[in-house]
């Protein structure tokens, strides 16, 4: 059992817990996921590591909620314990030889993408950090980013916070500009992704993307989490949880993928609302007995 | 008295009952019927039996203890050797090995070797648990990677000469492909958690949720006072056969379908894990792991099975008993076919249609078998043109799979073989001292049985090279 050590809320859908798991924290670095099970039933989920504190034995973790597993783990208070937690999973975030950087970030990857900023900020490396949200009630993390960022872009949807659009337009504008990125990095939804990753080959600049497929095991044994690559030597199946989640954002199928994350939504849906029919049950139970 | 020529039967669920649940299939023999068969053991004196099984479990001493109904004391020679009867009494291919050549079977069928090792290991656990007190100490530690059969032989082995073994599993459950492979209607789970009980309460430490190779490497386990260490990583990731369409939803690896309905319960009513039920499935593949996906999809509630192989019925690498079972639950075989090509459902009105992107169909071609190639099978070779559809809603690649890289890649030294299995000498000892493997994780997919005999193998090597330092 492991247990949550800190849990503070971010906003009203996005929470953030440290979990006591001192093997995965000395381990973990930048770009590495973890799976874990909230209880005996529970699903096996993936979620990529957002920092660690050696000392400390813990793990960060942020997690918006959008399905029955995440509803199910942001009834977990501080104190709780979690049925399982396993890690690090998949290879790390590649930062050889990068000396400019641009990291995107989109809604709750932004919490993946800031260990990664800071990791380059760390080894002295330039970062420019584009981080976009829907509206202003999910923005996340904007601090942390600016100490951690040589220039940070705000951007939502709606217009509600900062400047209104999606992160390609400023990315597109910098490029226009003449900047010249060794490597960009994005990290958030597949649409995103794909759109960052066809503004980026415009200007011919490498760029990495962090997939999060669907996944069972996460250690390379139910090969669901597969995507396929199309390299020069032609197309190639690989293994998000062992060869990844990191790849070569020109060579991705991203229509495949976005396909493949669909399988269980109808399920997820249902899943979903079952729980938190579940939780509002019991809510009601509670005030009940207490009046 | 004159022998009964024929094996006494197996008692089974009846196949219309048992295609729509997940209950065991085969219920085993009663002890009146166990001693019956024990009669018909000849007792021969070279006991090719003994040398038929991969851990030479001695055979026909356990089965002279059950013939006089000494139930225990046949538990008793069984577990000298074996540290999983219960399990190997439910999935080795006897047929293929001890009771291959058993002598009674060269004029009629051979002793139910199998049945009676399964009927004594189930006598035994019905028992008053004897709980088992660990052994002395003798001051040495081990650690295992793995908690599949190999690791657990090479565990119980171990542990049973008073080693410190502690086995690190990657999952959240010990057990391996006991756990996530092998469904409950072939093998319970209780059964495999009550051996595991059985080592813990040897003195066996299990550790879950530990990937070596990620959370901890083989050299830090050195670092941590371990002075031997088995790999018994198991089988790893599966292969597809790069045909058009194998990422559309509904294709799964039976490695992930297995995984979702045993270890992950899929196959209970309101489970947390996802699996898709029901529609028309086609299962690509002939081995054991193939069978137990067509059987899942059917009790899944599968409108219909098809298992797919691109050889004949003689060549099909399952167990007999299991190609029976499958048969008599009406799981259809397409045999000398193979598949070209996995098809799509596409709305050419509608992008936004949800079946866009699923399975609809199966194309597969002919095959004729040629000459023999180099494992002694004859080839299968395509039939130009003879292409068919099989309409489908979900496809289950079951063709094998190939090891895991994160041992091979975080262990220096660690020499593996062109299929990345890692390589290791008779005794299990790979190319880096101290380092011992076995299992499918050396040999690529292959039976639990010879999993267990080369956990055996590696735990008499690490005695041996642990008791002379």
């Amino acid at each position: 059992m492991y247990k949550i050590v800190r849990r503070r809320p971010l906003k009203p859908m996005v929470t953030m817990v440290d979990v006591e798991a001192p093997l995965v924290a000395a381990k973990a670095k930048a770009g590495q996921f973890i799976i874990l099970r909230v209880d005996e039933e529970g699903e096996r989920i993936p979620l990529t590591v957002a920092g660690t504190n050696v000392e400390e034995g813990t793990v960060r973790i942020i997690f918006q909620v959008v399905g029955a597993t995440t509803e199910a783990l942001n009834h977990k208070m501080e104190g709780d314990y979690l049925q399982d937690f396993v890690g690090p999973l998949g290879k790390p975030t590649e930062t050889e030889g990068i000396k400019k950087v641009c990291i995107v970030g989109g809604g709750v990857g932004c919490a993946i993408a800031l260990p990664v900023a800071q990791e380059f900020h760390r080894i002295g490396a330039d970062v420019t950090s584009i981080i976009g949200f829907r509206s202003e009630d999910l923005v996340i993390l904007e601090e942390e980013f600016d100490a951690c960022s040589n220039n940070l872009v705000v951007m939502t949807d709606d217009g509600s916070y900062k400047r209104q659009g999606n992160v390609t337009i400023p990315l597109k504008e910098m490029l226009e500009a003449g900047e010249k990125f060794d490597m960009i990095i994005t990290i958030g939804p597949i649409v995103m992704m794909k759109f960052v990753t066809l503004t980026a080959k415009e200007f011919d600049t490498p760029v990495t993307v962090s997939m999060s497929p669907i996944m069972v095991d996460g250690t390379g044994m139910c090969g669901c989490c597969r995507l396929t690559l199309h390299t020069e030597e032609g197309s190639v199946m690989k293994f998000a949880c062992v060869d990844g989640p990191d790849f070569n954002g020109y060579e991705v199928d991203f229509d495949e993928a976005i396909a493949r994350g669909r399988t269980y939504a109808e399920f997820e849906k249902k899943a979903h609302d079952h729980v938190c029919n579940m939780f509002k049950a019991a809510d009601e139970l509670k005030a009940g007995t207490n009046a | 008295m004159a022998i009964n020529p024929k094996k006494h039967e197996m008692p089974a669920q009846d196949p219309k009952v048992r295609a729509h649940n997940f209950e065991e299939v085969a219920l085993g023999y009663e002890e009146a019927v166990a001693l019956a068969e024990a009669e018909r053991c000849l007792n021969c004196k070279n006991q090719p039996c003994v040398s038929g099984c991969p851990v030479n479990v001695h055979i026909p001493e356990f089965i002279m203890k059950v013939k006089e109904g000494d139930f225990e004391g046949a538990y008793q020679i069984i577990s000298e050797t074996s540290s999983l009867p219960a399990v190997c009494g439910r999935v080795c291919p006897q047929e293929t090995q001890c009771e291959e050549v058993c002598s009674l079977g060269i004029k009629f069928e051979p002793v139910g070797i199998g049945r009676l090792e399964r009927f004594v290991a189930d006598w035994h656990n019905e028992q008053e648990a004897l709980k088992a007190n660990p052994p002395k100490s003798n001051g040495h530690k081990v650690a295992i990677v793995g908690s599949g059969p190999a690791g657990l032989t090479c565990a119980g082995d171990l542990a049973k000469k008073g080693y410190a073994v502690t086995v690190y599993e990657a999952l959240h459950t010990a057990g391996g492909v006991l756990v996530y492979g092998i469904p409950e209607f072939r093998l319970p789970k209780a059964i495999v958690a009550r051996e595991v009980q059985g080592l813990k309460d040897l003195g066996v430490e299990v550790v879950t949720n530990a990937v070596i190779g990620r959370t901890l490497t083989i050299d830090e386990l050195f670092d941590m006072g371990f002075e031997a260490v088995f790999v018994g990583s198991g089988a790893g990731l599966p292969s597809f056969m790069n045909i058009p369409g194998e990422s559309l939803t509904g294709v799964y690896s039976a490695n992930e379908y297995l995984t979702r309905s045993n270890l992950m319960k899929a196959y209970e009513d309101n489970p947390n894990t996802p699996i898709m039920k029901g529609g028309k499935v086609a299962v690509v593949g002939g081995g054991n792991v193939a069978m137990d996906a067509a059987r899942t999809a059917l009790r899944l509630g599968a409108e219909k099975v098809y298992v797919v192989y691109r050889r004949s019925m003689e060549e099909l690498p399952a167990r007999a008993e299991e190609v029976e079972h499958a048969q008599e639950e009406g799981i259809e075989f397409n045999l000398l076919c193979n598949p070209v090509e996995i098809l799509g459902y596409e709305n050419p009105d509608d992008p936004r249609d949800p079946k866009n992107g699923t399975v609809r169909a199966i194309r597969c071609i002919k095959m004729e078998l040629g000459e023999a190639d180099e494992s002694g099978r004859r080839r299968p070779v395509a039939i130009e043109g003879s292409e068919f559809d099989l309409d489908v809603d979900a496809v289950i690649m079951s063709i094998g799979t190939s090891p895991n890289p994160l041992i091979k890649d975080t262990t220096e030294g660690l020499e593996v073989n062109r299929r990345g299995g890692i390589i290791v000498d008779e005794g299990g000892l790979t190319s880096r001292n101290a380092v011992y493997a076995g299992g499918d994780a050396v040999t690529g997919a292959a039976t639990v049985i010879s999993a267990m005999g080369a956990g055996k193998v590696a735990a008499a090597s690490i005695d041996e090279y642990l008791s002379a330092k």
